[in-house]
């Protein structure tokens, strides 16, 4: 679901870090999403089957809030109204909640992935055996 | 009579063979020694027990004090037996299944009403492997929910549904909770959903997991592993689980299980079930032990040990047709045990039969045993004993426990010898003795036929 970002680039160099950081939460804040109170994680397309089991893995009180926070940014987008400046998401609000989950299960992918791709050898001593 | 050549030649060649193999002659029922013996030990902490049988494969298992009949909630022994070989801080349980295939391995987990078995079957070579794979699974296992609900709450369901589609699972599970209420009484599958929608959730789960997996609670066994090589990968590979029981956990009772009896009746369409319970023995390794329980229930018996024929027990005379299963089983626990009786088949065929049996039952009682059939049902009991001693699954069972209990290995030898040394005159005082207590009838099936227990005769 990832696409290709320069951001894990940015995040290891501190002082490109410190450079950029004024320049992203500008950007977070300009994306007009945290005034409809949403989450950036909000925002991935679940129209995946990765997405899909990531949110039946999410407990219940996180699935349920996520809920809440889309209808109300419909509404508001429905009535092109922001929200009062109070209910706005806070910049400390903002965390991945989904991501980690998503991570988790293409790492579980990924796995799989790997050990059917893998190539069995015998082990030294019985491959002599066997000549 | 016999012409003197071929007497001859016969006893020449009995002496010929005799001659070959000398070493390899033994009495009829003298169990072989050495082999069947286990050695134990202990590894920082952690008691082990190994038998080294000549063979290319091992078994190993990590017997765990925490069987239905010691978790706190019900269902939390289901729940931590299916959470087993699941993932660990180190490795996927795909990874784990995918690398026992390529071994070759099995895994199994179980449970019974004192125990949960962890098992691994695999060649011999792999041991190190296994013994590291079990440390993790007790000491590593991650109780994640999402885990927990897409896994093991399916099969416990599972478990759930299969129970309750056995009318005999039904009875004697009935039958034991009649007996000992709680504790031993426990059922060991959900009889109904409300344990694993009420009480069980990760968290209790991997509470409990610090109960099992502590170090006075549980045993290392293996079948076919040298004792040397065990000792070390236990001692190297057991550092992480908790070195000491939770303290927030009550404290176990040391009090003996006390014997209630009384009588239960389940409606069920699914077959008839009738099970006619007494207080019994413990294992040899238990306080409580009576091996001339084991020899009355192979006295009643009711299966039949020849294809095609009833058999010879008590029992087997009494079932009422050919489609009706007699069978009478000493169950053994630590500190107590339940004799009982199972009956099935179609209910009224289960009616007679039942009369029948409690008929037999108070015969046997008022001393009508035969010196002929008590022998009968020593050898039965005693070639029993010995099978089951040669049945790797039990054996490790049964060791693990008696390490983890009374820090004593199930010597099946012992075993044998106790029930060779039991009398008529015990059978008979225990005969006379089941009667005295109160029985535990449970009667599952097609309750209009079924009978109560005070029309057979029954006290309860």
């Amino acid at each position: 679901m990832s696409a290709p970002s320069l951001a894990p680039y940015i995040a290891k160099r501190p002082w490109l870090k410190k450079w950029f950081e004024p320049l992203a939460k500008w950007y977070c804040n300009a994306a007009g999403y945290r005034q409809l109170g949403l989450r950036a994680d909000d925002l991935i397309p679940e129209e995946n089957d990765t997405v899909q089991l990531a949110l039946k893995r999410l407990p219940p009180k996180e699935a349920y809030d996520r809920v809440f926070r889309l209808r109300r940014a419909f509404q508001c987008s429905v009535s092109h109204q922001l929200l009062p400046k109070g209910e706005w998401t806070k910049p400390e609000d903002d965390v991945p909640y989904l991501t980690v989950v998503i991570k988790d299960i293409e790492a579980e992918m990924k796995e799989r992935e790997d050990l059917e791709a893998m190539i069995v050898s015998k082990r030294e001593r019985n491959a002599k055996e066997a000549h | 009579m016999f012409p003197r050549t071929s007497v001859c030649r016969g006893a020449q060649r009995a002496i010929r063979r005799q001659a070959q193999q000398p070493i390899q002659r033994r009495g009829l029922a003298a169990p072989a020694s050495g082999s069947f013996q286990y050695q134990s030990g202990d590894a920082k902490g952690v008691k082990f027990a190994s038998r080294d049988f000549a063979g290319p494969t091992t078994t190993l298992a990590l017997v765990s004090k925490a069987g239905t009949r010691y978790q706190l909630f019900p269902g939390l022994t289901e729940g931590l037996e299916k959470f087993a070989f699941r993932n660990t801080n180190r490795r996927s349980t795909l990874r784990i299944v995918r690398e026992s295939e390529l071994l070759g391995a099995e895994l199994n987990a179980y449970h019974t009403r004192e125990n949960l078995v962890l098992e691994a079957k695999f060649l011999r070579d792999d041991l190190p492997y296994y013994v590291e794979l079990l440390g993790e699974v007790a000491a590593s296992t991650k109780y994640i929910p999402h885990v927990y609900n897409e896994e093991v709450l399916p099969l416990i369901h599972f478990a759930h549904k299969q129970f309750l589609a056995r009318p005999t699972d039904m009875a004697i599970n009935s039958a034991h909770s009649l007996a000992f209420h709680k504790g031993l009484g426990t059922p060991t599958a959900s009889a109904s959903t409300t344990p694993y929608t009420k009480y069980l959730s990760t968290d209790s789960i991997e509470a409990f997991s610090k109960f099992a997996y502590a170090k006075p609670n549980f045993a290392i066994v293996a079948n076919g592993a040298e004792h040397g090589e065990l000792s070390k990968w236990v001692n190297q590979f057991f550092d992480e689980v908790p070195a000491a029981l939770p303290a927030d956990f009550p404290p176990v009772s040391e009090a003996q299980s006390k014997y209630y009896g009384g009588e239960e009746r389940i409606a069920h369409d699914g077959g008839n079930a009738f099970v006619i319970g007494f207080a019994g023995s413990s294992t040899f390794t238990g306080k409580f032990y009576k091996p001339e329980i084991a020899v009355l229930a192979s006295l009643l018996g009711g299966e039949s040990s020849i294809k095609w024929s009833p058999g010879f027990s008590l029992l087997a005379k009494a079932a009422a047709s050919p489609g009706t299963h007699v069978k009478t089983k000493s169950a053994i626990y630590s500190d107590a045990g339940l004799l009982y009786t199972t009956i099935t088949g179609s209910a009224l065929n289960v009616r007679e039969t039942a009369t029948e049996v409690v008929k037999i039952i108070q015969n046997v009682a008022a001393g009508q045993i035969t010196k002929e059939e008590i022998q009968k049902a020593k050898a039965a009991a005693k070639f029993k004993e010995l099978e089951y001693g040669q049945d790797v699954k039990a054996g490790l069972e049964l060791t693990g426990a008696g390490l983890v209990h009374n820090t004593k290995a199930y010597q099946i030898d012992e075993v044998a010898k106790a029930v060779d040394g039991v009398t008529e005159e015990a059978v008979k005082a225990a005969a006379k003795l089941l009667l005295e207590s109160k029985a535990s009838v449970s009667a599952v099936g097609d309750l209009f036929m079924l009978p109560y227990a005070e029309e057979l005769g029954l006290k309860v």
